[in-house]
């Protein structure tokens, strides 16, 4: 029996389709909006708006014609250089048209956490792997992850020989990449790890060394025979509590804190076991649901470090010129993500972890830096009260103010925040280019822009 | 240094702010003199320190047994008696040794011990032998028995790269992380103070977000101060871990209100080619820690403070087949400072009466962290610990 929470959502008096919802979804499955597409989905509805997500068609503005070609350019001049892959990377998500692809691109990479400080660029062939089978079923997914060279380099899959056990591949494959703690014993991880011999790395390619292959009878989870890599991930696959894990990520991914409990997640779980584990659809049926737009998901969830990064420039229309796509990967690296050099096998916590001091400060220094313009590689400041007056405001101070809580926040700004606001800016303040940048600084440092 | 106008300034936050800034929202006490002014400096060796070839029982027959390539020559240990001597790379620490500002803590771990780097480093972090999810640290937790300090700043502080550790988390007690001083540099033209107020629903998120970033602008403004004052240099030797207890070291003598500070020094899994790695990692620790107290001992500061250094796990008695070492069980901790008891203190583990394999048990940590928070911070344990443990006489009574 589905559980109410997944059911699709339907726009009523207590859950109106509103900017606020319009903004919310942008921020969870994408990377904030423009004003022009935040206006437009506000008056075609849910269901169309969605649509265009899960299609690829959600950007009508920022996309480079040559954006293809010039994003194969970018990653093939950036070799083995970490930096312009970063930039690279950064580039996607700022100007591509599959925003939702970079999100769930950026799941994987937390979940088969791999880290170039030790595997170098191979991780970009990971990267690639990751895009094109995001909303893949699950299987098709692993199977690929765990046969690419830099997930076994990272685990140490050559050291892994009959007769010699390395047990990290095996554990991190049950720990952190299907089953979870507590789905299965030491035995299974030493088990596994037989069946596992003999997949390597050669010349930076995968091979399945035979002579290295220990041909026994292993049992794992119960199931006995003469396991080798490929019917380990069957065996995993088919395990519920590989499912369950798989739920409880995509509501990292789109559920704030406390907007679904256990039962919910053990419900979509179920769901997703009855699909082949079909990712793809778990993301559609995740992101049309009540749960999704219900009030107690709306502004719960921390904007992680690269989806606040690129937000704010997408938000802003800072598409020609833009910022330098290096410098905004340093800025999130600052912020606690550095693209492609996850803390470790776990990835990063996520969550509350995201507030720190340094980062709580380096969001506000961020905020300062891209409206000014100049360290993020804009030639000058950002035009603020041009992109208000663009978009039918900027004729006053309240009306600036109105116009960068609307588009950042999805809110109306009550009198006591537009007083505040302006009262920061001091008594001579007027609608003037300069102040425009000061409000849109403030509102996008203030504790409200770091929630999405 | 801590002013009354520094404090109503800050105080004004109180009338403009949603949520009172987290050291406010502590219980407030008067001050007390002597054990408010205490300092604790965690040094967490990350990886799990070969404690064998640190602190070397170089007169146990085990010693040749098991480490034939690992072995350190008898003749380039410093000795610390006729049994005991330090990796050659240690120099430094002995010369704390021997003007009675060392104590070297043998055998230290805790009972079934766990050999997963996670795992174990959240038993100590915790102080749980079976840490849940949601398990605050053991400093964290003291700390939030004790009182903010007055001046705003954070309780704890993680020196270096990344968020606080699990161990400086607690509910109330607030901790910061930087790495440099100009790290928490407000570079905006407007202070973001003057435009807080909530447009949106508060809620849980909200007020956990809000209440972050204005401590962190308070951490800010205090540091502000901390950086006007000279930083006179004692000779550090410019390793990562120097400059970071050179930071920690000028905060202090900025008069910087934060009691327990936290750094890591990486690099300790060392299951390949041991020798040379170990030996550049215990040089950077010895030279850094020999600097810092002679720094704080120049600025006549060192009677107040200690040095806990500590890692997960030690290593396995036998070498393995690559020049390297496993993951074991107990090591040694070290406790730096003027105001320790020096010299070796528990039995010295046997290589040869072992553990399927490994050292067996000496002293349970959680002892070493009663005696630091009751007897150094004056913090309360039990909580912080989970149940009551022995404490050990670690300390110098005040006027010896």
């Amino acid at each position: 029996m589905t559980n109410d929470a997944w059911m699709p959502y339907e726009p009523s008096a207590k859950s109106p389709w509103n900017l606020r919802r319009v903004v919310h979804l942008h921020r969870r499955a994408g990377f904030a909006a423009t004003w022009t597409e935040l206006q437009r989905d506000l008056k075609d509805g849910p269901g169309p708006s969605i649509d265009r997500l899960l299609a690829g068609k959600a950007r009508i503005e920022g996309m480079p014609k040559d954006f293809g070609a010039t994003a194969d350019y970018l990653v093939r001049s950036a070799a083995g250089d970490l930096g312009r892959l970063k930039a690279w990377w950064v580039y996607r998500m700022l100007f591509g048209p599959d925003p939702l692809g970079e999100r769930l691109t950026l799941m994987w990479h937390n979940h088969f956490a791999t880290s170039a400080a030790k595997v170098g660029p191979t991780v970009r062939r990971q990267n690639e792997i990751f895009r094109e089978f995001a909303q893949a079923p699950f299987g098709e997914l692993l199977t690929r992850v765990v046969r690419d060279p830099a997930l076994l380099l990272w685990l140490d899959a050559q050291a892994n020989r009959k007769g010699k056990p390395n047990e990290n591949l095996a554990r991190e494959l049950m720990e952190l990449f299907t089953l979870g703690i507590g789905h299965y014993s030491e035995n299974d991880v030493k088990e596994a790890a037989r069946a596992l011999t003999g997949w390597t790395v050669v010349k930076d390619r995968f091979q399945e060394d035979l002579a290295q292959h220990d041909s026994g009878d292993k049992t794992i989870l119960g199931r006995k025979g003469a396991w080798k890599g490929d019917d380990l991930l069957r065996i995993v696959l088919a395990q519920p509590a590989t499912t369950e894990r798989l739920a409880v990520r995509l509501c990292e991914l789109f559920m704030g804190e406390g907007a679904v409990d256990a039962a919910e997640i053990k419900s979509l779980g179920a769901m997703l076991r009855q699909r082949n584990l079909d990712i793809g659809w778990a993301v559609e049926t995740v992101l049309r649901s009540k749960a999704f737009f219900a009030e107690a998901n709306l502004g719960t969830r921390i904007l992680g470090p690269v989806e606040y990064v690129v937000g704010a420039a997408r938000a802003l229309e800072l598409f020609d010129p833009s910022p330098n796509t290096l410098i905004l990967s340093e800025y999130s690296g600052n912020l606690g993500m550095d693209l492609f050099h996850p803390p470790n096998v776990g990835g990063w916590p996520g969550g509350r972890f995201w507030i720190s001091t340094r980062s709580a400060i380096g969001r506000y220094n961020y905020a300062n830096a891209l409206l000014d313009g100049d360290s993020v590689g804009l030639p000058g400041p950002v035009d603020a009260l041009g992109l208000a007056q663009r978009h039918g405001h900027g004729d006053s101070l309240d009306s600036i103010v109105t116009f960068f809580t609307e588009l950042l926040l999805g809110a109306v700004p009550s009198s006591a925040w537009q007083k505040q606001l302006q009262a920061a800016l001091g008594p001579k303040a007027a609608a003037e280019p300069s102040s425009a940048r000061r409000i849109a600084a403030l509102i996008l440092a203030s504790p409200e822009a770091q929630l999405g | 240094m801590f002013s009354r106008r520094a404090f109503l300034k800050t105080s004004a936050l109180v009338s403009l702010a949603p949520t009172v800034p987290g050291f406010l929202a502590q219980t407030a006490r008067a001050a007390s003199p002597g054990n408010d002014s205490r300092v604790l400096v965690v040094i967490q060796l990350d990886g799990g320190n070969d404690g064998i070839n640190t602190v070397v029982p170089f007169k146990d027959e085990g010693y040749a047994k098991f480490r034939k390539s690992l072995r350190l020559p008898t003749n380039d240990l410093i000795k610390i008696n006729d049994r005991v001597g330090l990796h050659p790379a240690l120099r430094a620490t002995s010369r704390l040794l021997d003007s009675g500002r060392l104590a070297i803590l043998q055998g230290v771990g805790y009972p079934n011990p766990n050999r997963s780097h996670f795992e174990s480093m959240a038993i100590w972090h915790t102080a749980r032998m079976k840490p849940d999810k949601g398990s605050p640290g053991w400093l964290g937790q003291a700390l939030d028995g004790g009182q903010a300090p007055v001046d705003g700043s954070p309780a704890s502080a993680l020196i270096g790269l990344g968020s606080p550790p699990r161990a400086l988390r607690g509910e109330r007690s607030l901790s910061a992380a930087l790495a440099h001083l100009d790290d928490l540099v407000l570079t905006g033209a407007i202070d973001p103070r003057k435009a807080l107020l909530p447009t949106l629903p508060a809620g849980d998120v909200k007020a956990f977000v809000t209440r972050g970033m204005l401590d962190a602008y308070t951490t800010a403004d205090r540091l502000k101060d901390a950086a006007g004052v000279k930083d006179a240099g004692a000779a550090y030797p410019g390793t990562g871990l120097s400059n970071r207890l050179r930071l920690i070291a000028r905060l202090l003598k900025a008069g910087f209100g934060t009691r327990v500070y936290y750094t890591v020094q990486g690099g300790y899994d060392t299951h390949y080619s041991q020798l040379p790695q170990h030996a550049n990692l215990l040089e950077e620790l010895g030279g850094a820690l020999r600097a810092f107290l002679d720094d704080l001992k120049n600025a006549k500061l060192d009677d107040r403070v200690i040095v806990l250094v500590f890692s997960e796990f030690g290593r396995r008695v036998a070498e393995n087949g690559s020049l390297g070492t496993d993951h074991g069980t107990a090591g040694p901790v070290l406790l730096a400072g003027p105001r320790v008891n020096p010299g070796l203190v528990g039995e010295t583990p046997s290589l040869l009466d072992l553990q399927e394999g490994d050292l067996k048990l000496g002293l349970d940590f959680r002892q070493v962290y009663a005696t630091v928070l009751e007897d150094w911070l004056g913090l309360p344990a039990r909580a912080a610990l989970g149940s009551d443990f022995p404490r050990l006489a670690l300390f110098r009574k005040r006027d010896s």
